[in-house]
């Protein structure tokens, strides 16, 4: 079930188009990773969707029949420039929190109670922020992004400064809310976590949407022919002209892209009985890959 | 306009009454107050004047007795005002006279001397020589007596008795009684008093303006450089928090404002017990005490002027906030700001003395100015109110109301800007975008 749906959202600002006709749905229990390099647009694009900026352009619309303005009460939002009042105490704090998502202040005081006893930080309730280490602080502010039971839950580079233990603690958390039943957006460019957590994707680069869909098909479509060899003897089978694009030889381990109709196994066939084979590997493309190709590419395209 | 800008305005207020530093400036300032006004009035009194010791040469030889007639009023304590000498020029020559008073001056064995030359009536010259001569009280009083005896010896000329001329110059004498016209006939009204009055109450009005103006620019920089602004604009919309930001800093300072005015509802009540108990007991200041007094239209206007003042200048401050990324960016901003309030308080001493006149007028019309101008015309015209009033106050309403939907457009993309300062034009198309 859709939560959000954000059809052909275009944001100038001056000359400059930060965002040019993205468009991107958030579905109940699921993640969506909005990926790309630094200054892509990915903020530009939440604050849209938060209506902390309108777009020039396109529709952003909430499924649940709510209103923007009472949407807001029903959102998450972690942004990735963020902070606390440093003289508030935390149980103030949240409070304070929970009443701009339209909490009483009662039902407040006891969902962050519930929420400081698991992130193990009860003692430090009465605490001003500032007495309180980063990490810390960082757990606050989680707290006060999901406390409320958020239905779409926006997160900016959720475990930016956030030491393993930590990065853990909130992941966990991350995909209690998606058994629950919240649409999740998470925007990073860190792709090794997005790959681990994403249901889908979308890839953004220089404002334009260059790639979206569930993460296995987007890998599938990146799918190179992708060979790793591990060999001992003679190179002379990577001569097999007709075979190959392009390969990168390490002398007894060979990365090798095959010519896209060929098959795998054909390859193996022709060349088995000319060398010593002690490993073949079929490679899939890591997000990683994926991301670099695709910005790459887009990125040479403008030049030319 | 939500339910949520309540949170703002008791966070806003919440967690500024109870700091140190809103306890003890709240306390202080009255104290501060009444040291500076009080004291004023109270060290003059307890002033010991001394007896002054002033040698006199007197080469005309007809006015020294004269003179020492008139001057010899006694002070507090039953101790002559002046010890006088006559210093006999028989032997010597004026000028080695005056060589040697000069020395004695010099050495503090008397504190002034006079010279009065010997053509006194015709020079009509008399220098006074002495460490200081700023006691231009003394001065006038010596001039006074001087000059009296000189005219009294021109009119014995003309064959007409000086103390008849004196009968009839006081018979003559009249007093101004100043009453002001009001719609229910006339009151009698001091006129110091109000000027005085009026003018605690208008720089009390100014600096609470300029004190909270800058607390609600260090609020709105706070959350830019905390990086707070953005979670706060996720949950309501930024002209929420720009209103709910000013008013809970406006609560602030009327919880001042009303602590200040309770003071000095007391002291005004208790002053003169407090006077007495200090052993001062003075006709004059008493009278000053007891027509200080709050009346209500007054004290309505003095709230109705801080308030509409406040959310203007705030709302401003909170623009300055917001295009700014540190306090130092923000004090060059904030002097302009500070300047013009400074220029209303210079206006208003001009419009207190005329409130009636078509400058004041005009004056307590522009916004910038209205708060501690026009406060000044209703003070001082009080229990009459003063023409254009209600336009003035009118004025400032949709000018507040203005201020904010302009400020707002500037504020919205301003607390989401780091980095370099805009320009001035950059602003303008921040607040021609949507």
């Amino acid at each position: 079930m859709k939560i959000l749906e954000v059809e052909n959202i275009t944001k100038k600002f001056g000359d400059y188009v930060a965002v040019n006709s993205v468009s991107l749905k958030a579905e109940k229990g699921k993640i969506l990773g909005v990926l790309g390099p630094n200054g892509a647009g990915k903020t530009t694009t939440i604050r849209m969707i938060m209506d902390i900026i309108a777009p020039d352009s396109g529709t952003i619309t909430f499924n649940n029949g709510l209103s923007k303005e009472s949407m807001k009460d029903r959102i998450g939002y972690l942004p990735e420039e963020r902070g606390l009042y440093k003289k508030m105490k935390i149980d103030e704090l949240l409070r304070f929190q929970g009443r701009l998502k339209s909490l009483s202040g009662k039902e407040a005081d006891r969902r962050a109670d519930m929420w400081l006893e698991r992130m193990e930080i009860t003692d430090w309730k009465k605490k001003k922020v500032e007495e309180l280490s980063k990490g810390m602080q960082q757990k606050i502010q989680f707290i006060g992004t999901i406390f409320h039971n958020p239905d779409l839950l926006i997160l900016d580079e959720p475990f930016g400064g956030l030491d393993p233990i930590n990065a853990n603690l909130i992941k966990d958390i991350i995909l209690e809310l998606k058994k629950q039943g919240a649409a999740i957006l998470f925007s990073t460019h860190i792709m090794e976590s997005a790959e681990k957590l994403c249901d889908e994707i979308i890839l953004i680069n220089k404002g334009e949407l260059i790639l979206s869909g569930p993460l296995s098909k987007v890998k599938e479509q990146f799918n190179k022919n992708n060979i790793l060899l591990d060999y001992t003897g003679p190179d002379g089978f990577l001569n097999e002209n007709a075979m190959i694009y392009k390969y990168n030889n390490y002398g007894n381990h060979v990365e090798i892209e095959l010519n896209e109709h060929i098959k795998p196994q054909d390859f193996l066939k022709k060349i088995i009985d000319r060398v010593e084979i002690r490993k073949f590997e079929l490679r899939e493309p890591s997000l990683n890959d994926i991301f670099i190709e695709a910005v790459g590419k887009k990125n040479n395209g403008d030049r030319v | 306009m939500s339910k949520k800008i309540f949170a703002i305005i008791w966070r806003e207020y919440v967690t500024r009454v109870r700091t140190k530093g809103f306890i003890i400036g709240t306390l202080i300032t009255p104290v501060f107050m009444a040291i500076a006004f009080g004291g004023i009035f109270i060290f003059a009194l307890l002033f010991t004047p001394e007896t002054k010791k002033i040698t006199v040469i007197d080469e005309s030889g007809q006015i020294y007795n004269k003179m020492i007639s008139m001057l010899n009023d006694t002070l507090k304590g039953g101790i002559p005002e002046y010890e006088w000498v006559l210093y006999k020029t028989d032997t010597v020559s004026a000028d080695s006279a005056a060589l040697h008073l000069q020395r004695m001056v010099m050495s503090k064995e008397i504190d002034a001397y006079l010279n009065i030359p010997e053509n006194i009536y015709t020079e009509k010259k008399v220098r006074y020589s002495a460490r200081s001569v700023s006691d231009w009280e003394e001065l006038a009083k010596i001039d006074r007596a001087i000059s009296r005896i000189v005219t009294d010896h021109y009119l014995t000329l003309k064959g007409v008795s000086p103390d008849s001329i004196r009968a009839v110059f006081e018979k003559g004498k009249i007093e101004l009684i100043t009453h002001q016209v009001t719609d229910e006939g006339e009151v009698s009204k001091g006129s110091v008093s109000s000027f005085i009055l009026t003018y605690i109450l208008a720089y009390l009005l100014f600096l609470l303006v300029m004190i909270y103006g800058q607390i609600v620019s260090r609020s709105v920089i706070e959350e830019k450089s905390q990086r707070i602004t953005e979670t706060i604009v996720s949950s309501v919309k930024p002209v929420d928090l720009l209103v709910g930001k000013v008013t809970g800093i406006c609560l602030l300072g009327l919880t001042q404002l009303f602590i200040i005015g309770l003071f000095f509802l007391l002291a005004s009540a208790y002053a003169a017990y407090g006077f007495m108990s200090f052993g001062i007991n003075s006709p004059e200041l008493m009278e000053i005490m007891n027509e200080m007094k709050f009346s209500v239209p007054v004290f309505g206007f003095l709230l109705l002027y801080f308030l509409l003042g406040f959310l203007f200048y705030a709302t401003i401050y909170a623009g300055i906030g917001s295009i700014v990324n540190t306090e130092d960016e923000a004090q060059q901003a904030q002097m302009a700001l500070i300047f013009v309030i400074i220029i209303s308080f210079f206006l208003m001493f001009s419009a207190a003395k005329a409130p009636e006149s078509t400058m004041a007028y005009w004056i307590s019309i522009v916004p910038l100015f209205s708060p501690v101008v026009g406060f000044a015309r209703v003070a001082v015209t009080d229990p009459m109110l003063p023409d254009g009033i209600i336009i003035s106050v009118i004025v400032l309403i949709l000018s507040v109301i203005g201020t904010i939907w302009l400020v707002s457009k500037i504020y919205r993309v301003g607390i989401l800007m780091y980095g370099k300062k805009p320009g001035i034009r950059e602003i303008i198309r921040w607040m021609k975008h949507n």
